[in-house]
């Protein structure tokens, strides 16, 4: 297991060197002068020739990405040309908003998601099936613009029960508990319906394997069968969907966040794209690659728990 | 398993009665005694840059700005006219020299005294290269700042300039707490005379600031004003209709509808500075040929696009609008007359019939509707008419290297006055940064800087409207819409009222 995780580590400081490298020069390459934007329209060129100055856009593009990766190197992912504030803070004030919405939406995803596709499994072809797959087939297809949208129109300005937007309330408290249930539903649905079409056919291929009928001719109580026996090992393509889903939920949700208006890392990395705040989306792009390599090794870990065939010693 | 089922929904339906039954957030606007909190939300689409006038511009931050720092000078939001606000009176002894006297006893939210050392030093880090300030251009005509007593300052300007008033009424051109900016930094801890006192900025999330209870000119009914950042402008609607913000402002055309069926919800509406317009590359082939852009003015039916806006626009031939400084009433008409007809016939007589033609427009605000609508009318008349959208980023690069045919752009005269509208925008010394169309006419130029280097009002606004007219004349730009400034806020907000520029001040606001 340490080998396997000293591994992936030199895996990912390859991967992060590279991102950094493809994202700096795109940044760089790509149309659009941080310098026009902080100047705005009414910017002269002579305004602009002094931002561009003081923000050393007037360096060589390669010993900008060197002085760049020096700081990164000691932890320093720079300075925001748009406010001047620390990458790395504007990163920890928002990462906890992101992170709760992403573990909310997990559990509305995990919850749902197992429990229907599970009993769509032992009851196929049933009235649950049918409908819970058809939803399952929605849930994949509603954009989530529309559906947050929808959720807050229902629940927010006409029944009034939860408030249309923000996350700012701790998310122990109730207020923060309110805040995260729609935001939660509404990107927990799809991966929802993901999961429910993942655990209904693998549970399905499983309960049809030879060691799920010898231990139903043992006679092994059925839900035993089900829960114990073929559960567990229905659930490893299941845990990679999870693993894929958590880990670009952690990436930052723009559009849900942008809907509710979550103060998350896909807004702050689409702010930066927008305004073109090149140390901004280099921290958040960083971020989000070496989550979904950390999400990544997590999954490998736990199939080794839940599968004792599968071992990386 | 049809036990755990029962405990499964059981829990659910808990969780859905406890969070049904508890009031949502818009109840405790009520303080214990009956009587409302004197606090105020506004729904900003976009966060702050900074809370340092020197070093942003952008009407976010000026929006915040305008609450915690004053300028020397105001325009009135009733008569346009601009009155002394922290200044007492002025003089000039000779027309490139100001001398402004300021009014005593006023201090800054630190305790420091507002004097003429801290104008002077306003002023001199705005200008000064090293600070990079976005909008230093505003004050460069300033040669220098003098501290001629305790209350009194002397500008020397590099030439006579006539909008220099204007130019220091600007939110950029307030005045800060010197010992505060040496310091720190004023985008995070802004130090001001203004109403209102910095207390807390989120990034991405919001702004909070509290009455200033020692403000000179007394103390303001609000306690708390907080910003909060919803990106999403129907959501911004949707917290109006549940009282989660009390004020939206810029209401955009398409949710206008919705906005006014919210019954406890009232809109203020009023014509503004702001000029949306369709501009010409003049360096470009056919565009450089007046019969061209005739023939597209004459194409041009405005009306049907300001129409679409739901009264969130007003039709005016004039580029300087009717709200801003220089304009007088007979450029209203001046334009080219929506005559199809004649406009085929010119472009058949100049041997342009089906010419293609590309207009660019940047994917945000309405620049995408009004390019299908002059793309329907163009091609009307038998021009073989194409759009380009654009992120807006990239569209400021290309419009400034004049990557283009024909664009839609707009200005909102922040200072409301013409010359910083003409010379900008046309002005050939600026070809190459924000004169984007690359109008080079000599009068026309003569005629802006007459406007600028005279300290004469009557005589300024004689030169702005004959360049006003000019412009109009060669179909350089062609106004789509002047702008009709907006907010909508809960009924029980009293007192709010938005100036010509769209911008608002909230001293005089209270909840009742």
């Amino acid at each position: 297991m340490l080998g396997l995780i000293v591994r992936r580590f030199f895996q990912l400081l390859i991967l992060l060197i590279g991102i950094s490298l493809i994202v700096f020069m795109s940044m760089h390459l790509a149309p659009g002068d941080p310098a026009a934007i902080i100047g705005g329209p009414t910017a002269s060129e002579s305004d602009m020739e002094a931002i561009r100055e003081d923000l050393g856009l007037n360096k060589p593009v390669l010993v900008q990405y060197f002085d760049y990766m020096k700081g990164v190197v000691q932890g320093d992912l720079g300075y925001s040309y748009q406010t001047n504030q620390a990458v790395t803070a504007a990163i920890i004030t928002r990462f906890p908003n992101t992170f709760n919405l992403a573990i909310a939406s997990m559990i509305v995803a995990v919850v749902i998601g197992v429990i229907a596709g599970i009993i769509s499994a032992i009851k196929q072809n049933s009235w649950f099936d049918l409908s819970s797959t058809t939803i399952a087939l929605a849930g994949i297809s509603i954009p989530n613009f529309w559906l947050g949208s929808m959720l807050i129109l229902v629940f927010s300005v006409t029944l009034g029960w939860l408030p249309v937007g923000g996350l700012n309330a701790p998310f122990y408290t109730l207020e923060g508990m309110k805040q995260l249930i729609l935001p939660a539903i509404t990107l927990g649905t799809a991966s929802a319906a993901m999961i429910a079409r993942m655990s209904r056919s693998t549970m399905l291929e499983v309960v049809r394997s030879d060691y799920i009928r010898t231990a139903r001719a043992k006679g092994v109580k059925e839900k035993s069968v089900i829960w114990l026996h073929a559960l567990r090992n229905a659930m490893i393509p299941v845990i990679t969907v999870i693993g894929v889903n958590f880990g670009s939920l952690l990436g930052g949700t723009i559009i849900t966040e942008q809907v509710f208006a979550i103060n998350g890392i896909g807004r702050l990395m689409i702010d930066g794209i927008a305004s073109r705040d090149f140390p901004v989306v280099q921290g958040t792009v960083l971020l989000v690659a070496a989550l979904f390599v950390i999400v990544n090794l997590i999954v490998d870990i736990v199939y080794a728990m839940v599968d004792p065939r599968i071992s990386y010693e | 398993m049809n036990n755990k089922m029962k405990v499964f929904l059981f829990i659910l339906l808990s969780v859905v009665l406890v969070t049904g039954c508890s009031n949502p957030s818009n109840s405790d606007n009520a303080s214990e005694n009956g009587e409302k909190a004197q606090e105020i939300t506004y729904a900003s689409t976009s966060d702050v840059v900074g809370l340092s006038p020197i070093d942003t511009n952008d009407s976010v931050s000026n929006n915040m700005i305008k609450q915690i720092y004053e300028t020397l000078f105001t325009r009135n939001p009733e008569t346009m006219e601009i009155e002394p606000l922290l200044a007492e009176s002025y003089e000039n002894p000779d027309k490139n020299t100001w001398v402004i006297k300021l009014k005593e006893g006023i201090t800054f939210h630190d305790g420091t005294d507002f004097n003429a050392k801290a104008v002077k030093y306003t002023f001199d880090q705005f200008v000064d290269p090293d600070r990079a300030a976005p909008r230093a251009s505003l004050l460069e005509p300033i040669k220098s700042v003098e501290v001629k007593d305790k209350y009194t300052v002397v500008i020397h300007t590099k030439y006579p300039y006539g909008a220099l008033l204007a130019a220091l009424s600007h939110q950029n051109a307030a005045i800060v707490s010197p010992q505060a900016d040496k310091e720190g930094d004023l985008n995070k801890n802004p130090v001001g005379t203004g109403p209102f006192v910095f207390e807390e900025w989120v990034q991405g999330d919001h702004v909070t600031l509290k009455g200033n209870p020692d403000y000179w000119q007394g103390q303001p009914k609000l306690e708390t004003v907080t910003l909060k950042v919803v990106p999403e402008y129907s959501t911004a609607v949707s917290m109006l209709e549940t009282g989660e913000v009390d004020f939206i402002d810029g209401l955009p055309s398409e949710q206008l509808s919705r906005i006014q069926s919210i019954e406890n919800a009232e809109i203020q509406k009023q014509a503004g500075t702001p000029v949306y317009y369709l501009g010409f590359n003049m360096e470009k082939e056919p565009f450089n040929d007046l019969a061209f852009r005739q023939a597209i003015a004459h194409a041009l039916n405005t009306d049907v696009y300001v129409e679409q806006l739901n009264g969130l626009g007003i039709q005016n031939d004039s580029i300087v609008g009717p709200k801003v400084f220089g304009y007088k009433e007979e450029a209203k008409d001046a334009g080219y007359d929506y005559d199809p007809e004649k406009a085929e016939q010119m472009l058949k007589d100049n041997g342009y019939a089906d010419q293609e033609i590309t207009l660019l427009a940047a994917n945000t605000g309405s620049y995408l509707k009004m390019a299908e609508i002059v793309q329907a009318q163009l091609s009307e008349i038998g021009l073989n008419v194409n759009i380009e959208q654009m992120e807006w980023g990239t569209f400021l690069d290309t419009t400034r290297e004049g990557n283009f045919e024909i664009t839609f752009m707009g200005w909102t005269n922040s200072t409301g006055d013409g010359s910083e509208l003409l010379y900008p925008n046309l002005h050939s010394d600026n070809i190459g940064g924000s004169n984007r169309l690359r109008y080079n006419n000599e009068e026309f130029d003569q005629l802006v800087d007459e406007s600028r280097t005279n300290v004469n009002e009557d005589e300024r606004l004689e030169s702005i409207h004959k360049a006003n007219m000019i412009a109009i004349e060669d179909a350089v730009m062609i106004p789509m819409n002047h702008g009709v400034v907006s907010a909508a806020y809960l009924d029980d907000v009293k007192g709010l009222k938005i100036d010509a520029t769209g911008q608002w001040k909230l001293y005089s606001v209270s909840r009742e």
